[in-house]
């Protein structure tokens, strides 16, 4: 497979044309081939960096290729193989782990932040903010070499409180049972704050009217909670729960920066996601076929995840 | 107890668990800025210092003494700037094309485009990494700026904020004797200004803190951008590689701290862009 193909391909986009309609031509076909030129440089990187690397993954799942020599067409058997992979089974579980995590504990977690954030009460409503939301804009690498050093076993800040109050250190990045939580600890830190930002951005669209109109009938807090707010960010919490679904089956940095790249899966690959595994077989071990063919997996699960998004994103707009 | 009582009350202590939590958040930074400027005993101690007894520079010292990292910065920044600028321009013309113009396929190319989102990079990260040892391009800009120039993301968002611009301003232009470069260069980029900032600043962050693949073609360590820089400080396999706390809590401080300045000073037109970047795209 050639890289020039696809280059062909954009240049035929400059087939004949319609004229503009009815808008005002500059004469010598000016407005006619304008619009080409126009989205022709993004469609050639488009097709030579993106379309052909995606079809050439799909292809690449069914061959046994290592980067040197010929491919060898291997049919299924990447797929039969990683179905009966044991590190692959432990990279989805973990991942399905951290989904899960992130669903119920980091996406409500958002939702009480952004509601605190959106408060009358609250005093310096821009300091809070910016301290909540400042870790959106932070490297995930920077912060998981900081984290690691805060869940260190022996002088990490976390340990020495734990021990300050009586309570027994964790080896956060050493004991198996522990490691996932030590992953999720950063993620929460990481994106409840990008979450929030949506949930406030929803929940200051709901009118004051609403909560007035229920206080007046003697709704307490509660009930304004569930009677209006929840069913008022039905589109923003159906929307943030596919965004984190798709974050969370993506989720590479945090785990292998936190572990180092000696045993990046942590202790007994307790905390391996499947993108490092993808990563460690592919780009580690020059599995390109089979790396694809984790590739292709992880495409379809959230392929999904994206067919719901875009179903929800045409509710938003009605 | 009176209602206005409790009334102040619940509000104090509503404002207590915020700032509280608040603190919590700000812990690991402050933690990394103060640990970078102290001593290593003086980063052991417990309870640990706020401000450092013992104010020192060594570590910042020893990070460009001993790794690359005036070069890591650089290259993260001609990465970024470069990235940033090409996808500016690239997505603006394109959202322009799609926005303003009725052609031939016009229609089917854009929803190839909309469709094209929902692939995920690590499908592509094998393939493009081939592309890459083929053409040569690893331990090169050209494997971290080329293939993300234009990113279908952001054509949606620039197509959507160049529709709301009035076509009238085009065809009087056009009278005038504009060019159909001209107006995208005289009329849609001064008036697209919001668009083009939020969607600088997006991408900015994105490449500056990007992670997965700069890590995959990136193996010599001059070549290297700060986050991988910074990843390959923590050492292999062997014991006692890794870089001493300080150096990396200075790295860290240096990657993150410009960006949190920049935050603060536009943090509301940050916040907004991203809240209409992901209600759109």
């Amino acid at each position: 497979m050639s890289v020039s193909q696809p280059a062909s391909q954009a240049e035929s986009v400059q087939a004949p044309v319609q004229p503009s309609d009815g808008r005002l031509s500059t004469g010598a076909g000016g407005a006619r081939f304008a619009p080409y030129m126009f989205i022709s440089p993004f469609f050639i990187i488009f097709f030579l960096f993106f379309l052909f690397p995606t079809a050439f993954a799909l292809v690449l799942g069914f061959f046994n290729w290592r980067g040197l020599g010929q491919p060898e067409f291997f049919e299924l058997r990447n797929y039969e193989r990683l179905m009966r992979d044991p590190i692959f089974f432990q990279a989805v579980q973990n991942t399905v782990f951290y989904t899960g995590f992130s669903l119920f504990i980091i996406m409500p977690l958002a939702l009480l932040e952004a509601m605190a954030l959106n408060a009358k009460i609250l005093w310096f409503k821009t300091l809070w903010r910016i301290l909540y939301f400042a870790p959106i804009v932070t490297s995930t690498v920077a912060v998981a070499i900081v984290f690691r050093m805060l869940y260190n076993r022996e002088f990490g800040l976390i340990n020495e409180f734990l021990m300050s109050i009586g309570l027994t250190p964790v080896d956060w990045l050493g004991d198996p049972n522990a490691v996932k939580f030590a992953v999720m600890g950063l993620v929460v830190w990481r994106w409840t704050g990008l979450l929030a930002v949506y949930f406030l951005a929803g929940l200051q669209s709901i009118p004051d009217t609403l909560y007035e109109a229920a206080s007046i009938d003697g709704a307490n807090g509660i009930q304004r909670f569930f009677y209006i707010t929840i069913p008022s960010l039905r589109p923003v919490i159906l929307f943030v729960s596919v965004i984190v679904m798709i974050g969370a089956l993506q989720i590479f940095d945090d785990p292998q920066v936190l572990f180092g790249s000696g045993s990046p899966g942590g202790p007994a690959n307790a905390g391996l996601s499947i993108v490092q595994y993808l990563y460690s077989r592919g780009i580690g071990d020059l599995l390109y076929g089979y790396a694809s063919a984790v590739g292709l997996l992880l495409f379809i699960g959230i392929f999904v995840l994206s067919l719901v998004q875009f179903r929800l994103l045409r509710g938003f707009e009605d | 107890m009176s209602a206005k009582l409790q009334k102040r009350i619940v509000t104090i202590l509503f404002n207590l668990i915020v700032g509280f939590g608040g603190l919590l958040m700000a812990t690991p930074l402050v933690w990394m800025l103060s640990a970078s400027l102290k001593p290593t005993s003086e980063i052991y101690r417990f309870p640990p210092t706020l401000i450092p007894e013992q104010f020192t520079l060594a570590s910042y010292e020893r990070l460009f003494s001993d790794w690359p990292f005036a070069a890591w910065y650089v290259n993260s920044l001609v990465v970024a700037v470069v990235t940033t600028l090409a996808v500016l321009f690239f997505s603006s013309l394109a959202g322009f094309g799609f926005a303003k113009y009725r052609f031939k396929g016009n229609r089917v190319l854009f929803m190839i485009v909309l469709a094209s989102t929902m692939i995920p990079f690590q499908l592509i990260l094998v393939p493009l990494f081939i592309v890459m040892s083929r053409l040569s391009w690893t331990n090169s800009y050209y494997a971290l700026i080329i293939p993300f120039m234009a990113p279908a993301v952001s054509i949606f968002l620039m197509r959507q904020f160049i529709s709301s611009i009035p076509s009238e301003l085009m065809e009087s232009a056009r009278i005038d004797g504009a060019t159909e470069f001209g107006i995208y260069w005289r009329i849609i980029v001064p008036l697209a200004r919001p668009a083009f900032a939020a969607l600088a600043i997006l991408t900015f962050l994105g490449s500056w803190n990007s992670f997965l693949w700069p890590l995959s073609v990136l193996r010599q360590q001059t070549a290297m951008t700060l986050p991988v820089g910074m990843a390959s400080m923590l050492g292999g396999v062997t014991a006692g590689s890794e870089a001493p706390i300080g150096a990396s809590m200075a790295g860290a401080t240096l990657i993150t701290i410009p960006v949190i300045i920049v935050f603060i000073a536009v943090q509301k037109h940050y916040i907004a862009g991203l809240t209409a970047a992901s209600i759109k795209g």
